[in-house]
């Protein structure tokens, strides 16, 4: 599955950047995650807790690698999460733009999502993936903003 | 495959239901459990305790009052199938029904269970939506009436409050010079609709389409109202080509559809096209009868 889309951001490219790679920020923009850590300068491991509706919420073990990191344009981030009910693995491509009112973060990913979630839930892949994706944008603009404090919006 | 362990509880009253609710944060009530049995045993949904509706007469049965129909919650799919009054008050309805899955499933599955789940794909939520009913909602302190286009919120998500059950569904008749049509497309039937549409149209005096509307299943995270397609129909001739121009409005502007294995997003767009004009085209000439 394939996932993208542009977001704008308040703040320059640079003090997103250093957000970007903040773990409690990464966090907010993953919905669902409990705990996450940096344990190397390009490597993040964590816990997420995800349910949807009548899906009981359920743990994934995840692990993110960035690479092609040109700070402040771009990175790529090697995404791995694995639980009882399936596993998600793709990569996200990441892209920042300076803009007048802000910086417009570029996304784009491929994911691939086994299991048993993709088994039984295939036709509701889609539609929780942008829900999770819309929500994750959001929570991460809103945290962007209060830590910029009166940025541009 | 067998569900995880969990408590049962049997209430006989709406009171004892709503104490067990509060009483237990992971409690889940279960009306026909067409859905939420299915989940469990294949261990994607593990509530820790069931409350099951089953025993509350009160919340079965249909009733009319004056112009408007009254659907307990607990109300099987069958028995809104072989309504009279369903199929006099609210034709919508009663046209819908046999689209629901299959007949064993209708047998058990309930009204008031399916709104609750709120299924992007299913068929109860968007034909609410186009009837404008309302469902009564009843917590251990109070009894609120909320429209079904605020009653969906999202993905399977719906404003029922933590402790909180649908009691029943009300649905008013629609005035004179109303026709009603419901279409929906899937591979077999019985199996999930890739699309499917609920119209209501009213027309004013001189044949303009005074009133309508258009929900559509399948194409979005929950029932969608088309408003701009009936943006395009309000006060128009209905004749044919408004009618293509209101479809068009459907499939082209009011959705945003996921694609799956079983259809392209591109796909439902044409679907959600044909089957407007379709139901348009009824719903349309049924007014003018």
């Amino acid at each position: 599955m394939i996932v993208e889309g542009n977001y704008l951001l308040p703040g320059s490219p640079d003090a997103i950047w250093d957000l970007l790679m903040d773990p409690a920020v990464l966090a907010k923009a993953m919905p669902g995650t409990r705990t996450l850590e940096r344990v190397e300068p390009d490597r993040y491991e964590g816990v997420m807790r995800v349910g949807i509706g009548p899906i009981t919420a359920a743990e994934f073990a995840l692990g993110i690698v960035l690479s092609d990191i040109q700070r402040p344009q771009r990175y790529a981030m090697q995404i791995d999460s694995k639980g009882r009910f399936g596993f998600t693995r793709g990569l996200a491509r990441v892209e920042l733009v300076p803009e007048a009112n802000g910086t417009v973060m570029r996304y784009s990913a491929d994911l691939q999502i086994g299991g048993k979630i993709a088994a039984l839930g295939q036709r509701l892949l889609e539609s929780v993936s942008k829900l999770l994706l819309r929500q994750g944008l959001e929570a991460l603009n809103q945290e962007l903003q209060t830590r910029l404090g009166g940025a541009p919006s | 495959m067998k569900p995880p362990v969990f408590a049962y509880h049997r209430p006989d009253t709406v009171e004892q239901a709503l104490a067990l609710l509060v009483e237990h944060e992971d409690a889940k009530p279960l009306a026909g459990g067409q859905s939420l049995i299915p989940a469990m045993n294949f261990r994607l949904a593990a509530p820790a305790v069931l409350v099951d509706l089953g025993a509350l007469e009160g919340l079965r049965g249909i009733s009319t009052q004056g112009n408007e129909l009254r659907i307990g919650a607990m109300t099987t799919h069958s028995s809104v199938e072989r309504s009279p009054e369903v199929a006099r008050v609210a034709p919508l309805l009663a046209e819908a029904m046999p689209h629901i899955a299959h007949p064993q499933i209708r047998n058990r599955g309930t009204l008031g269970g399916s709104l609750a789940h709120a299924d992007p794909a299913a068929e109860l939520p968007a034909v609410m939506l186009a009837l404008g009913a309302r469902l009564v909602l009843q917590s251990a302190q109070a009894e609120r009436r909320v429209a079904a286009r605020d009653f969906f919120t999202g993905l399977f998500a719906t404003a029922l409050a933590p402790g909180e059950l649908v009691t029943a569904i009300e649905i008013a008749a629609l005035p004179a010079h109303s026709g009603v049509a419901f279409e929906e497309f899937a591979r077999r039937h019985g199996d999930f609709a890739l699309v499917g549409v609920a119209a209501v149209v009213t027309l004013d005096e001189g044949g303009r389409c005074r009133e309508a509307r258009i929900a559509l299943l399948s194409v979005g995270e929950g029932p969608v109202l088309a408003e701009r397609a009936v943006a395009a129909l309000h006060d128009e001739q209905p004749n044919p080509e408004a009618i293509r121009a209101a479809a068009e409005a459907a499939g082209t502007d009011d959705i945003d559809p996921p694609a799956d294995l079983h259809a392209s997003a591109a796909y439902r767009r044409q679907l959600a096209r044909v089957l407007t004009r379709r139901a348009l085209s009824r719903a349309v000439d049924r007014a003018r009868a």
